[in-house]
């Protein structure tokens, strides 16, 4: 456990370093990220201009609900984002073998190894906007919930990589896996929006077959009604059966990858 | 350019894309699912919990079509991830290549850029069939021939204001490392200011005078708005005159850009 947090530093140093010394896209990115923040914010004021309850919540609490996803989102751009971009590329020229045959977990250092600099003060504008809209909050929101809305938070990026994950590792197999990132970047959208908005059947998809729902639309819930003991249980199996689905997947994708051009 | 060797650089293109079909296809169903299973759930819900029976002068099946037919017309207007290419060219060097070539750079991307239309062409037109049964008939939209007929011009010169609008921050590539997040502000930007996230009529009165004056409603709703038969034929002609106009406006804009870069273009990439 050690010999991997000491090797996660060494990774940050390196990532840090390296994003100064392109300081037009660190900035570039900064307000790329931003703009997409401030463009959610509106999409949810233009539309609580017409409706005062969008899936059984009114503007205050979405607001905390599309903060959080921020947060997921700007968590996923700090810490994977790049690394999901590096991955196919990995496989198909072949340099993957350099990865395999570290004496550390592959999955663990083409996951992690790109820690993105300038994505991580987008992470504190996110944090910042997240405490914003739970201050200006009217009700009141018990600390236990709250307690257990910033670890969802945390286990819904983790969530969201596992899930992005599960669409990236076919490129073992194929050529190219752009068409399968796109149609997952196309069903994240899925998240975006409050649970209780979908049917009853289009709900019980997005909590098994693909826990889009899982991400930040139930620890919404869970802040607003407390913690319930059952959907906690869920939301927490759920991410530990789909990552020991996603490793066997990945142990699987390994055994076939054949070095120099998948 | 000859018309001849426009229409050999669209076919080409073309090809290429169409090459990639399992990726094809496989974008093409889940962006359809995931946009009709979103669109259908949101604005039923806001429908039922407002108790309003329009909202921005919309029903709710007027307001899916427009929904659904933003997301068509859309995925036409944008035409796929060119735009990229050009800031490649610069960063790889292959920009010499076209340096030498008798005709513009910017005319050989819009070809090229034309012929990666033609799949999402296709895909839209596919998607439009199975999609468009599935909406109930509206009070505030009317898709007729007529109207369909109209909308192919007007996404064709959206088309290339997109195109036109995307360039200047693709040519930012001479003097900065990355510019993939511009072309993705670009994205943001205009998707919610062109109407492609919510018709125009929901956004404030005050906001709405301010975009009439601005172009990025010529680049989603305008069309959209046509192919649902909202727009008369005198606006329609109108509408399509603006869009050429910000278009040459533009267009006229990116050429200092381009010209200043091009003094310091190297040839050797980055």
């Amino acid at each position: 456990m050690n010999r991997y947090l000491r090797l996660y530093l060494q990774f940050l140093k390196f990532s840090f370093s390296r994003s100064l010394e392109y300081r037009m896209d660190f900035w570039f990115r900064i307000v790329m990220d931003c703009m997409f923040y401030v463009v959610e914010l509106i999409f949810f004021t233009i539309l609580y201009q017409h409706t005062d309850m969008l899936g059984g919540w009114n503007y205050d609490q979405i607001l905390i609900f599309v903060s959080g996803f921020l947060v997921i989102d700007a968590i996923h751009m700090t810490v994977f984002s790049n690394n999901m971009w590096w991955m196919p590329i990995l496989v198909n020229k072949g340099d993957l073998d350099y990865y395999v045959v570290r004496p550390v977990s592959s999955l663990f250092f083409l996951s992690l190894r790109d820690f993105a600099a300038n994505s991580f003060l987008n992470l504190l504008i996110a944090s910042g906007i997240l405490c914003w809209s739970i201050l200006r909050y009217p009700g009141e929101l018990e600390t236990i919930n709250l307690i257990w809305f910033l670890f969802l938070i945390i286990n819904g990026a983790f969530l969201h990589y596992i899930l992005q994950m599960f669409f990236q590792i076919p490129v073992f197999w194929t050529h190219t896996n752009r068409g399968l990132v796109t149609a997952f970047f196309s069903a994240t959208k899925l998240m975006e929006r409050p649970d209780m908005i979908y049917s009853i059947w289009t709900r019980r998809i997005l909590m098994t077959v693909f826990p889009a729902l899982l991400v930040i639309a139930l620890p919404s819930r869970i802040l607003f009604e407390g913690p319930d003991p059952l959907l906690i249980s869920w939301v927490l199996g759920v991410t530990a059966c789909s990552f020991l689905g996603m490793r066997a997947f990945w142990n699987l994708a390994l055994r076939h990858y054949s070095s120099a051009s998948s | 350019m000859s018309p001849s060797l426009f229409f050999h650089l669209v076919l080409v293109e073309a090809k290429k894309l169409m090459s990639y079909r399992v990726d094809f296809w496989i974008t093409m169903v889940v962006a359809l699912v995931v946009n009709l299973v979103i669109l259908w759930a949101l604005w039923e819900a806001i429908f039922a919990e407002s108790g309003k029976e329009l909202i921005g002068g919309w029903d709710l099946n007027g307001i899916l079509a427009y929904g659904v037919m933003v997301f068509l017309t859309g995925r036409i207007v944008r035409g796929g991830d060119l735009q990229m290419t050009v800031a490649t060219d610069i960063y790889d060097g292959a920009l010499s290549r076209y340096l030498l070539y008798p005709r513009h750079y910017p005319f050989i991307k819009y070809a090229q850029q034309v012929g990666n239309i033609l799949p999402d062409l296709f895909q839209s037109l596919m998607m439009g069939l199975v999609a468009i049964p599935l909406l109930g008939i509206s009070t505030t939209a009317d898709v007729t021939p007529m109207s369909l007929l109209m909308a192919i011009p007007s996404i064709l010169v959206a088309h290339l204001l997109f195109f036109l609008m995307s360039l200047t921050p693709q040519y930012i590539a001479f003097w900065a490392d990355n510019v993939w997040s511009l072309s993705v502000m670009l994205r943001f930007v205009t998707m919610l200011l062109g109407g492609a996230m919510l018709p125009l009529t929901l956004f404030p009165e005050s906001i709405q005078v301010g975009l009439h004056w601005l172009p990025f409603s010529y680049l989603f709703e305008f069309p959209t708005l046509v192919a649902l038969g909202k727009i008369d034929l005198i606006t329609w002609f109108e509408g399509i005159c603006y869009c050429l106009l910000w278009s040459l406006l533009i267009g006229l804009l990116s050429i200092p850009v381009w010209r200043r870069g091009d003094l310091r273009y190297t040839g050797v990439g980055i």
